[in-house]
């Protein structure tokens, strides 16, 4: 699942039973910092593994939508309707419930945002790959497109002092009560807000790919054939258990993965919201 | 035993509290949401988009915990 993995299997003498004695070390964060292949280029962290996973799903998603909305017809075939299917489900489950019928100018940018994080999480489903949202830096960027949109069109649709006193004083409530909102709203808003944006989806796949690594470290390193017959069956009975315990974190990584997408398209379309019209 | 000689790091102890608050408060969340949409099936666009924003906003607090067992310097 990561680099620690490859790093191990390349090297045979450490394993459970094992008559040299090293014990278990488990992958460590290191395992999201790849080393950079091309390292001295001025103004950037060098070329990685992020960036050709960053590449690939980028690829895929332009590739996939592109062969959807290839000789459009007013009649759809079965290519268009799946393509039509997923732009609905945006619409019916994200766009329309938060913004309603004037959000539907947002359809194709939420259809956008929620394929590419989409794939940028389903790379660390490729066995030694990590998901590209397992770097801060990404996650970052797509969090702050949206905190900048929500200002620009916030202050586009209720003034420049419109927007922020509908942020920071929510109408219809008693004078005193703003002595406390106030302060918490402009915490939550400003700052709280974007970041927990970010960390969420940053902090999910960190955490996800850790788990799947550390299982798929653990079995490998539990797996030892060369040992006296009795200690080698237990040790593949070990070894069987981290499999299944892999495979079942595997499938519910996906479940993971596909329910953040849906939670970060959310809330982009929530905070949408609440520039497009004040808070009643 | 001697437990003053178990090591590690101590920041994982915290994360593990800061996730109790936020299981009871997500499975609150979710629960009562569930509860809202049998009662009233008809309102089920709102109260959905209600439980995900409640799940969000708790769900960042374990998420700091999160964050800070690995960006607090360890004991």
């Amino acid at each position: 699942m990561s680099a620690d993995v490859r790093i191990l299997a390349a090297e045979p003498g450490c394993h459970l039973f094992g008559d040299n004695g090293c014990g278990f070390t488990a992958p460590t964060i290191g395992m999201f910092f790849p080393e950079p292949w091309f390292a001295n280029i001025p103004g950037s962290a060098g070329i990685d593994l992020y960036l050709v996973l960053l590449l690939v799903a980028v690829g895929a998603v332009l590739l996939l939508w592109s062969w959807f909305s290839r000789k459009l017809s007013l009649v759809p075939g079965r290519r268009q309707s799946v393509g039509e299917l997923l732009i609905l489900f945006i619409r019916d489950n994200i766009t329309r419930p938060t913004m309603g019928e004037k959000g539907d100018k947002f359809i194709p940018f939420m259809t956008g945002i929620f394929s590419l994080i989409l794939a940028m999480n389903f790379t660390g489903l490729i066995p030694g790959m990590l998901p590209v949202n397992s770097n801060l830096a990404f996650t970052v960027m797509f969090a702050l497109t949206i905190y900048v949109m929500t200002i620009v069109i916030g202050i586009k649709h209720q003034g420049g002092w419109g927007y922020f006193r509908n942020q920071i004083f929510p109408p219809g409530m008693p004078k005193w009560i703003y002595v406390l909102v106030t302060p918490i709203e402009i915490l939550s808003v400003f700052l709280i807000r974007p970041v927990t944006h970010a960390l969420r989806l940053f902090a999910t796949m960190f955490a996800g790919s850790l788990l799947l690594a550390v299982f798929a470290y653990g079995g490998w390193y539990m797996l030892n054939l060369t040992a006296e017959p009795m200690l080698a069956a237990v040790s593949v009975f070990y070894s069987g258990a981290a499999l299944l315990g892999y495979i079942a974190f595997f499938v519910f990584e996906i479940a993971i993965m596909l329910i953040q997408a849906f939670v970060f398209t959310l809330l982009a379309s929530l905070y949408l919201n609440q520039s497009l019209e004040a808070a009643h | 035993m001697d437990i003053a000689a178990i090591t590690g790091n101590i920041n994982t102890i915290g994360y593990g509290i800061s996730v109790i608050g936020a299981g009871i408060g997500v499975g609150i969340v979710f629960g009562l949401g569930m509860q809202a949409i049998a009662r009233q099936p008809e309102a089920r666009g709102p109260l959905q988009t209600n439980i995900y924003l409640g799940f969000a906003l708790i769900e960042a607090l374990a998420i700091l915990g999160f964050v800070l067992a690995f960006a607090a310097p360890g004991a």
